[in-house]
């Protein structure tokens, strides 16, 4: 009795630790992207004008780097 | 009777290639404008850009394609408020612009004093594969936005998968059926605001005239008609009915592109009437001009700016 018992209980266990398992790695690939998405956020947010700038100073004709600042 | 030609078969075949002409080629026919442009005309003789307040556009080009631009904008601004009143803000702030045009490429960056940012890509992978990209990132949490379309331009069709943030996800379908009529449609599926819809779209266009229809499952029935009624000036009529609502709005207005200045100008079945001037003054110098006045909410906008290169 106490055998079947413990052999339910392990089986509960197992099927238990399965389940988790399987919710984990769905929430996790849910945690992932959204991690993911937040750090895309914050790159872009500070990187994307100085991408812009970098890419036109480097297209031809190069343009001087005094001409990013004066106002002429 | 010397002098009359008789009808030989000279003037038959002349008859005939006319006829050929006017019969449309349906393997030939042109590639329709862009789903979201379709009410394009109608849209640019009716809503004007019209802001109240002073700004002033400065646009510095490094060379061909790079270029950058500071915007200073002093003027209220409307906050969203429950009651019928607008609630007006006033504001100033300055806005540093990077803009870099390529044939291929596309990125125009845009960021405000506040931190926020406005972003948008447009890359052409190859002749038919286009992507698009616009975004809206502030450092307020949850108020960020951003959006990405792929387009593939077929040879008589444009279809376009849409997919955002907040998990909104779209589609659209236009295809040309004579050489003046497309028909188009478009889905759209959001998530998180648990809305969807389906719309159906029309576009007849000619020389003189373009005439625009859109049917949507928001209840949104949206008519337009623009006439061009010289090269200087087109006139544009709109009709906006939103059957879930009974929402009735209807505007007239017109558009004048003359040589020294263009002349926007309409009037609305709310009680609204605006009008827009842009005049150049000089090369690269243009002055603005934008009144929007609001009988019915008793809402009286004023405008002036200046736009440098």
């Amino acid at each position: 009795m106490a055998s079947r018992v413990s052999l339910k209980s392990k089986a509960k266990g197992g099927k238990g630790s399965k389940g988790l398992d399987e919710k984990s790695t769905a929430q996790c690939l849910k945690e992932w992207s959204t991690w993911a998405l937040k750090k895309a956020k914050v790159v872009t947010h500070y990187g994307f004008i100085p991408l812009v700038i970098i890419i036109g100073m480097n297209s031809d004709p190069k343009p001087q780097l005094y001409q990013l600042l004066s106002p002429v | 009777m010397a002098g009359l030609v008789p009808p030989g078969p000279t003037t038959v075949p002349a008859g005939e290639s006319k006829k050929a002409e006017e019969k449309t080629d349906f393997m030939n026919l042109p590639c329709p404008i862009p789903f979201e442009e379709l009410h394009r005309e109608a849209l640019m003789s009716l809503k004007p850009e019209a802001f109240e307040g002073l700004r002033f556009d400065f646009t510095k080009g490094l060379n061909q394609k790079f270029s950058l631009s500071h915007s200073v904008y002093m003027g209220p601004t409307e906050i969203p408020s429950q009651s019928a009143e607008t609630i007006k803000i006033p504001t100033a702030h300055y806005e540093f612009g990077a803009n870099f045009i390529d044939p291929n490429l596309m990125l125009i960056g845009r960021v405000l004093t506040d931190g926020r940012l406005n972003a948008r890509v447009k890359w052409d992978l190859t002749d038919n594969l286009t992507v698009k990209a616009n975004a809206q990132l502030s450092n307020e949490p949850h108020m960020s936005h951003g959006i990405v379309n792929f387009d593939y331009k077929g040879k008589d069709y444009r279809s376009q998968f849409q997919m955002g943030n907040a998990a909104l996800f779209g589609a659209s379908y236009i295809q040309s059926v004579t050489r003046h009529l497309s028909l188009g449609g478009e889905v759209f599926w959001a998530g998180q605001h648990r809305k969807s819809g389906i719309g159906y779209a029309a576009r007849y266009e000619t020389d003189k005239m373009v005439a625009t229809g859109q049917v949507a499952s928001t209840g949104v029935v949206a008519l337009s008609y623009v006439q061009k009624v010289s090269e200087k000036v087109s006139l544009a009529s709109d009709f906006m009915y939103n059957y879930i609502t009974r929402d009735v709005t209807s505007s007239v207005g017109y558009d004048y592109i003359l040589r020294q200045c263009r002349l926007r100008g309409k009037i609305d079945s709310n009680g609204c009437a605006a009008a827009y001037l842009e005049e150049r003054l000089n090369m690269g110098l243009n002055f603005i001009l934008s009144a929007e006045i609001d009988h019915r909410k008793k809402d009286y906008k004023f405008g002036f700016g200046l736009t440098v290169g």
